[in-house]
């Protein structure tokens, strides 16, 4: 279980911001043994500082990272898998030697390395490249290559800051192909992405970010249930007024009336829509993250 | 493995795969062998074709036993007159008592005909004179030329090869800085290992080109001759080299990274890094400068003084001998300087690598925790 609790950091500020930046004012959440867990927020919100602080790149000015209980480590770190905003390749190395070379860094013997190399490359549809110069790569191949040096090590934990951004949709599922299978064998993956429906698709759990706090955290269905759902009612041909008083907006589509509303006594609403007309639709709808997000944010 | 050994190893396979690397090599290689057949080809023994008309040959190649001397015997004097302004003689004897030229005679030549003639004269009336002993009360300076010559070769190459490898270094900082690999990099490993291994890779590389250098150039002066010519304590002179390389490009390649680590742009690099080549130039001005004068006050001191002894000590040690405790206490200073350009130069660049973007001020790294 890795454990972020009420990082706080302030960056130094120039001749013309003496205070500085807060970049994170309290930021915290859990991430469990096979958990995936979407970070989301604003650009600017803190996202990107807390995984650098969680990798070491950075120093918090408070707060703790633990992991299984323990404060982190350098050791542990070194077992960690990070994929940072910007991209870091050695740009004229071939695919292949990279990827082995940072299986190596991280303490793998040749063979090993080799052999992890050998199944990522194939895995993220890599093979015919690996003896290619990253730089000559496209943008969604030197991505994959990008994962494959988070992976190669076999990591316990995945850290990836926008693993998603400027992808194919093929690439895309690759990726997430690939974040799945490790997640199904515990390993708990941390992403930051603004593709709220990808969030929403692969992850269990999700944090949202706003100006360096935790405006929400939890199960993406926890976060639905505090939204609360929205009961949203066609009638055709309505007579007029029929809404009058009822809680909720109505939307006029031709001669179709679209009730939305949050709350209410519902079997009451269904009686009143089928005297005033014919009712097309009448049911509950979970809010989408995106709902989520515009609520938790505003 | 090490991590710094890992880190080492990358930097040299792939300097090594890179066309520049090769080529550059190559040129190096070339350039040294010219350089060693150049005394061959520029002067080259004295040589003189000569003619006799009804003379006999004077003794000329027993008295100056380096030059190649070649006698024509021509029939008459209208033939030998021919000859000379066709220029295929230098000087004709005429009947043992004339010598013509076209021309001024070459004053050498002149002086050696005259005293075999006299010579030959006084043997033939039965005068024998016992030739002059040359004998030396200064310094055994046999030697000189060749020993100057080494120095200045080896200033250039001392100074190429130590301001290109600290550029290289540099440049490789900001390159994984820039990219943020660095930030990938130095949560596998320690920021001593990286900088360290980077530090040592090029330092190979450096030292391949070194020894390129050294062989080629050693060995196509045993093979042009030239290497007649080297001082005895040549292998000394060698050895001092690459020892003082060893711990010029240390001091150098570790203030390279550690000002290069300050900045995250290729273009800011040779900004960042001018107070350093700067020193370095200084240190090559200095070290020519004791090409000339390798005893004077200012080569001296400045050979015991690290940075700068790291290339005014090779060469003084080329050009004039220079006493060994001066040496080990250079070679000592030096290698203080090293140790604590390694300490410093290693806490700027753990401070400093990680924080990207604007320039990173010396003072506020120096200040920071």
């Amino acid at each position: 279980m890795l454990e972020i609790s009420e990082l706080r950091k302030r960056f130094a500020g120039g001749p013309e911001s003496p205070e500085g930046k807060l970049a994170l004012d309290g930021i915290g959440f859990t991430v469990r043994q096979g958990e995936m867990y979407g970070f989301v927020g604003a650009n600017g919100a803190g996202k990107t500082t807390t995984m650098r602080i969680v990798m070491g790149v950075l120093q918090a000015d408070a707060g703790a990272v633990t992991w299984q209980g323990r404060p982190l480590t350098y050791a542990d770190r070194r077992r960690f898998g990070y994929m940072p905003e910007e991209r870091g390749l050695y740009q004229k190395m071939r695919v292949a030697e990279q990827i082995a070379y940072f299986g190596r860094l991280h303490g793998l013997d040749q063979a090993a390395a080799q052999k992890a190399t050998d199944d990522l490359i194939e895995r993220l549809g890599l093979g015919e490249r690996r003896g290619d110069a990253v730089e000559s790569l496209s943008l969604g191949n030197q991505q994959r290559v990008q994962l494959a040096v988070a992976l190669v090590h076999d990591p316990e934990v995945l850290i990836l800051d926008e693993p998603f951004s400027g992808l194919d949709p093929l690439a895309v599922e690759t990726l997430a192909t690939a974040l799945q299978e490790r997640c199904r064998g515990g390993v708990p993956v941390i992403f930051s992405s603004h593709q709220l429906d990808l969030v929403e698709r692969l992850c269990d759990s999700v944090g949202i970010v706003a100006s360096g706090r935790m405006v929400a955290t939890g199960t993406v269905g926890d976060l639905r249930a505090a939204v609360g759902r929205t009961l949203r009612v066609v009638v055709r041909d309505p007579a007029p007024g029929w809404a009058d008083g009822l809680p909720g907006e109505i939307a006029v589509r031709g001669d179709r009336h679209e009730l939305v509303v949050t709350g209410g006594d519902d079997q009451d609403i269904l009686r009143r829509a089928m005297k005033a007309g014919q009712v097309e639709h009448f049911g509950y709808e979970q809010p989408t993250l995106t709902e989520i997000f515009k609520e938790a944010v505003a | 493995m090490n991590a710094l050994i890992l880190v080492a190893r990358r930097e040299i396979t792939t300097q090594i795969r890179t066309k520049a690397f090769v080529i550059g090599l190559i040129i190096t290689a070339v350039l040294v062998g010219a350089v060693a057949f150049a005394p061959k080809l520029m002067g080259g023994p004295d040589e003189y074709t000569l003619g006799t008309v009804h003379s006999q040959q004077l003794p000329v190649q027993a008295a100056a036993p380096d030059a190649k001397i070649e006698w024509r015997a021509f029939p008459d004097e209208a033939a030998a007159r021919r000859a000379l302004l066709d220029g295929d003689v230098d000087a004709v004897l005429v009947d043992g008592t004339k010598v013509l030229t076209d021309g001024k005679i070459e004053s050498e030549l002149g002086v050696l005909l005259q005293s075999t003639h006299r010579e030959a004269k006084l043997g033939a009336s039965g005068v024998r004179i016992e030739p002059l002993q040359m004998q030396s009360v200064g310094a055994d300076t046999r030697y000189q030329e060749a020993r100057t010559g080494i120095a200045v070769v080896l200033t250039l190459v001392l100074f190429m090869l130590i301001i290109g490898q600290a550029m290289m270094v540099a440049m490789g900082v900001v390159e994984e800085k820039g990219s943020r690999i660095v930030e990938i990099l130095l949560t596998s490993i320690r920021p001593w290992q990286l900088l360290g291994g980077k530090i040592i890779g090029l330092g190979v590389l450096g030292l391949i080109n070194l020894g390129t250098i050294l062989v080629v150039g050693l060995g196509a002066s045993f093979v042009s001759g030239v290497a007649v010519d080297f001082p005895p304590g040549t292998p000394g002179i060698v050895a001092g080299v690459l020892v003082w390389f060893v711990l010029g490009y240390a001091f150098f390649a570790t203030l390279a990274a550690a000002l290069a680590s300050l900045v995250s742009r290729q273009e800011e690099v040779g900004n960042v890094m001018t107070p350093l080549t700067m020193l370095i130039m200084v240190s090559y001005f200095i070290a020519f400068y004791a090409t000339a004068e390798p005893t004077g006050t200012l080569a001296t001191i400045m050979s015991l003084i690290p940075p700068f002894s790291s290339m005014v000590m090779p060469v003084r040690m080329a050009a004039a001998e220079v006493p060994l405790w001066e040496i080990g206490l250079s070679m000592a200073l030096m290698a203080g300087a090293v140790v604590a350009v390694l300490a410093f130069g290693a806490k700027i660049y753990e401070r400093a690598v990680l924080r990207t973007g604007a320039r990173v001020r010396l003072a506020e790294v120096l200040r920071a925790r």
